[in-house]
Parts: C-alpha cells; sequence; structure tokens
C-alpha cells in the first residue's frame, strides 16, 4: 500500500525552487549571520588583578607538586618544605584574594547574584542565547506560517516506520511512506545538521551551530565550576591540603637509591634478579 | 634571495623561537623595503613584531621605529606593542625611564606578566640585585609556571653566594621541568658548589641516568658518553674524590641526605673514572680521532 503511494505522488518542481532551497539557503545564511553577531558580542575578557590570578593558580602550585611526588625530582628535605609551607599557606588562606579571613565572619558560599563579575558572565551568556533563539524562532514561525504542511523531498533511501514522527512532522498521514519528508522535519534536519558545513565555511571554533546551545541553558553553567563562575576558594584549599598530605605519604625521591641504579646500569654491580 | 624564500625562513624562525637577529634583520630589511609585508594577511602583524625585536638586536633602531609606527596604528592599545615600545626604550633610554614606564603600564594592568617580566630583567641589568629578588619572587609567587623565572631566581642567589635558596629555587624549575637534564645538572652543580657533597652526587646521577644511552641499541658499558653526560660524569668524579678523600673534606649535608655506602662510591669512583677515559680516548663519534685535552683528562682522573 504504502509503494502505491509512493507511486502516485508527484511534487511540484515549483516546491524544490521556492521552498526546499529557501529554507536550507535561509538557515545557512542566518546560521552565518549568527556567528558574525556573536563575534560582535563577545565582550573583551575582563583583565583579572594580580590577586585574583595568584589565588587560582595557587591549586596549580599544590598540583605540580603532587603530580611528582611518587618519583619526585626534588630530595626529600626540599619536597617536605615546599609541601608544609604550602599547607600552611592554603590553611592560612594566605593566597585567598582578599587576603586571609576574619576568625568571627562566617563563611558562606559566595552568592552570584551579588558579584558584578559572575553577573557580566551570565549576562553574556544570555546575550549568545538570545542571537541564537530569536531567529531560529522567526525561521519556525515562517515555515509554520508559509509551509505547513508541505511535502518537500523525498529521501533515496528506504527506512523503517519508526522514523515517521522525525521525517513527517507536521503533516497527520498514517499511511504515507516514510521516504517523505515534511517542511517542519526538513527544518529540524538542516537544524541539527548543518555543523559540519559550518565547520567548514567558518572553521571549527564557530558559533553559527545552534542546535548545540539546545542543550545548555543559560543558567546551567552556575552550578559546575567554569572559569570566570565564582569559586568557593576556602573549600577548594582544604580539599587540597588533604591531597598534599597524601601525596607526601606516596613522596619518593628519584635519586633515593640512585647510585645502585647507575651501577646497576653499567654492570658494576649485580643484577636484582641475579643477587 | 627572494622575498619568498626570506619570508619562509622568517616563518621558521618564529615557528623555532630562534634569535638569529642578523639573518633576521637582513631578511626582513628586504622584504620591509620592498613593501611586501602588506600582503602577508594576519602574518603582517607576526613579522613586524619579529624584525622590530631583531633590529632592536643589531641596533637598527630606525627600522624597529618604522615597526613599532606600523604597529600602534593598528594596534593602540595592545599590550603586547606596548611590551615592545618598552624593548625599544631600553635600547635607547636609560633604565630609569624605562622603569618608570613599566611601572606605569603595571598600575593599570597589575597582572601583565610580559612586562613585569621586563621589569625585573631591567631591575637586574641596573645591579639593584635586593629590590630584583624581592620582585621576581612576588612574580613568582603569582605566576609559579614561568620555569626561566625561577632559573632566574637560582642564578641571582648563586651571584650573592646564597646557595642554600639558590637550591631552592631550582628545585622548583625542577618540579616544573622534570624531564629536563640541564636544570638537573645546574642544580647539582649549585649543591656542589654549596658544599652539600652527597646531594650533589645523587643530583649527577640522575642526570647521567637520564642522559646516557640511546636508541643506537649498544650496551651502556660500551658506548660513548656524549654532551651533558660527559659533564655529569665530572660532577660525578669530583664528588666521589671528595667522598673518598679524608673526612674532614666533606662537610655532613646540609639537605640531610645519606651518602652511598663506601664500597658504592668507591665503585662510581671507578666507573666514573673509565667514563671519562672512553668520553676522551676519541672524539665525539669520530673514530681513531683523539679528542683534545686528553691528557689533562687522562692525567686528571689517574
Amino acid at each position: 500500500m504504502s509503494s502505491s503511494s509512493a507511486v502516485s505522488l508527484y511534487l511540484d518542481p515549483q516546491i524544490r525552487d521556492w521552498v526546499l532551497f529557501p529554507i536550507t539557503l535561509v538557515m545557512i545564511l542566518v546560521g552565518v549571520l549568527r556567528h558574525y553577531v556573536v563575534v560582535l558580542l563577545q565582550a573583551i575578557p575582563k583583565k583579572q588583578s594580580r590577586a585574583a590570578i595568584r589565588e587560582q593558580r595557587a591549586l596549580t602550585r599544590c598540583q605540580i607538586l603532587r603530580a611528582t611526588s611518587a618519583n619526585s625530582p626534588i630530595p626529600p628535605s626540599f619536597y617536605k618544605t615546599i609541601s608544609q609551607n604550602l599547607s600552611e599557606a592554603l590553611k592560612a588562606g594566605t593566597y585567598l584574594k582578599d587576603g586571609p579571613p576574619k576568625a568571627d565572619t562566617p563563611s558562606t558560599a559566595p552568592n552570584p547574584l551579588s558579584d558584578p563579575a559572575a553577573m557580566d558572565g551570565m549576562m553574556a551568556g544570555m546575550k549568545t542565547q538570545m542571537v541564537m533563539m530569536v531567529p531560529q524562532m522567526v525561521i519556525m514561525g515562517w515555515i509554520n506560517f508559509f509551509f505547513q504542511g508541505f511535502v518537500l523531498i523525498k529521501l533515496p533511501f528506504p527506512l523503517t516506520l519508526g522514523f515517521k514522527s522525525m521525517l513527517q512532522r507536521g503533516i497527520e498521514t498514517p499511511d504515507m511512506d516514510v521516504r517523505w519528508v515534511s517542511s517542519l522535519s526538513w527544518y529540524f534536519l538542516n537544524f541539527f545538521g548543518l555543523n559540519g558545513l559550518y565547520r567548514l565555511i567558518l572553521g571549527g571554533d564557530n558559533s553559527a551551530d545552534s542546535s548545540r546551545d539546545m542543550t545548555v541553558s543559560p543558567f546551567a553553567s552556575m552550578g559546575t565550576a567554569q572559569p570566570g563562575q565564582p569559586q568557593d576558594f576556602t573549600k577548594l584549599y582544604k580539599a587540597e591540603r588533604d591531597n598534599l598530605e597524601f601525596a607526601e605519604g606516596l613522596y619518593n625521591w628519584v635519586g633515593q637509591d640512585i647510585d645502585t641504579k647507575v651501577l646497576r646500569k653499567y654492570g658494576k654491580l649485580l643484577p636484582i634478579s641475579k643477587q | 634571495m627572494s622575498v619568498t624564500t626570506a619570508l619562509s625562513q622568517l616563518a621558521n624562525y618564529r615557528a623555532h623561537n630562534i634569535r638569529a637577529s642578523q639573518r633576521t634583520f637582513e631578511n626582513g630589511y628586504r622584504v620591509l623595503q620592498k613593501n611586501a609585508y602588506q600582503n602577508l594577511g594576519d602574518e603582517e602583524w607576526t613579522f613586524l613584531e619579529q624584525l622590530a625585536l631583531a633590529s632592536i638586536d643589531v641596533g637598527r633602531l630606525e627600522v624597529a621605529d618604522q615597526c613599532l609606527q606600523l604597529l600602534s596604528e593598528k594596534f593602540p592599545d595592545s599590550p603586547r606593542v606596548e611590551c615592545l615600545t618598552g624593548i625599544r626604550m631600553e635600547a635607547s633610554s636609560s633604565p630609569e625611564i624605562a622603569l618608570k614606564y613599566y611601572s606605569e603600564l603595571l598600575e593599570a594592568d597589575s597582572a601583565n606578566a610580559a612586562i613585569w617580566k621586563r621589569k625585573i630583567s631591567v631591575l637586574r641589568r641596573t645591579g639593584k640585585t635586593e629590590k630584583t629578588v624581592s620582585e621576581l619572587c612576588a612574580f613568582l609567587d603569582t605566576f609559579y609556571t614561568d620555569v626561566e623565572g625561577w632559573l632566574e631566581l637560582g642564578d641571582l642567589y648563586a651571584e650573592s653566594c646564597q646557595y642554600t635558596l639558590s637550591l631552592q629555587a631550582l628545585s622548583h624549575a625542577l618540579l616544573l621541568a622534570p624531564q629536563n637534564p640541564f636544570y638537573a645538572l645546574q642544580f647539582a652543580e649549585t649543591a656542589y658548589t654549596a658544599g652539600d657533597i652527597p646531594l650533589a652526587l645523587k643530583t649527577f646521577l640522575m642526570v647521567v641516568d637520564m642522559s646516557d644511552g640511546d636508541d643506537s641499541g649498544i650496551s651502556l658499558a660500551e658506548s660513548t658518553p656524549l654532551g651533558i653526560t660527559v659533564r655529569a660524569w665530572f660532577g660525578v668524579k669530583l664528588c666521589t674524590r671528595r667522598l673518598l678523600g679524608p673526612s674532614p673534606q666533606v662537610q655532613p649535608s646540609a639537605s640531610g641526605t645519606s651518602s652511598p655506602t663506601s664500597n658504592n662510591v668507591a665503585l662510581l669512583d671507578e666507573l666514573a673514572t673509565e667514563r671519562l677515559r672512553v668520553a676522551y680516548s676519541s672524539s665525539a663519534g669520530v673514530k681513531g680521532e683523539i679528542a683534545r685535552g686528553r691528557e689533562e683528562v687522562f692525567a686528571w682522573v689517574a
């Protein structure tokens, strides 16, 4: 039954010229335009003060120290000094941007809404969201208004019935072959599928692809630790101190038994297995 | 040489971070005179920066000024151009003027690492060691990952005979680049100078362990030590000689490093002698040719 209906359907070539191609073209152009608008809207990254950088990078110091601790290039006395100094500094909060915390003020998580820097970050996110949402809504309205229920194209390969809701959105025909694609579905296919084309036109780091933004809301980033988002460094430092202590337990100097190692290497001492 | 080859050579210098100022200047000046830089696209600006630096190096300040002029017209407020302007200023003005310029820039943006480093280098050049050290410490406290900075600090301390402090600075460089045998060698030599012989010996051996052998498949005992390894073996020999000599020659290790057993020290001494003899029996890689200074080395290790 479905095969007979496939034969019986004949699409006006004018649909191809005046609906199929325009929709695709408009979507590509809007994507390119959006890329340039986002580039224009992007605020220059704010310069951080010396103290803020120091606060952020204190953790890196600990990580660098810990990274080699199992085979550390530096001798024990040096390692212990660095490790303990860092640990004490983290405990006292020397690295905090606003200096060591006062004893009487209760430590509260920073409120992202009260910090102007964080607000800026959120506003920038919202702006890009708007640039993405508005044109997509306009295009979808345009398609819905003018081309509702249009069948635009026939896919050159057979598909199972499961694809019906994906390819024939907006047409309520239970018997039509799944290979026919409706206008609204064509819009969605373009919406999710044009990223590869944008990457060719605009390069890998483009902001034309709007389907990517659909998955993130402007507020989703608040919970996760993102650069530019407020972080509670007091807590991070506390965790890092535990890590430092742990690494100190693992510590081993690479030069501890280097003399026997080198002697074995040159055959002056017998290898371990033969001793 | 055509402009195209000159440009490709310049791009090669940029990619590999080669300073070669004289050649860079010659190539770049030819390009500049023919105005060929204008159709370079985005490369134009990096080219101008490179040429400006090279011409300051070779003392052709008027070319540098020409480049700077073009750059500052294109990027009026760029920190990179400001840094370049500062370097140009250092070339002809007194250090005080350059320092004042850098301080003003740092006041506007306290976290500008490039300017901060320039300021520290000017301070060092003017001989204000104390001020340099305190600035450099503050810099490294903020930008911990700057290996150059730590090496510079180690050098400054060593210059003022503060070997323990120098070792501490170098240990940070080691932490940041544990794979670099040259930093380890510097650490070892500083430890030796500081009189911490066991520590020096072990670090020299670390350098040997890191740098000896290649992938040629020859067993280590038969291979010829080359380059940095030879120097490390010299260090090992120096240390073992001190350790084997009469006991008052060796102070207790300041870092609490235990020296190897006397049996191992004797074996190491033997090994170092043998390695140095091998290294000096023929000059690097060429069979049969006798290395320079062979007699002296043989007499010294004997």
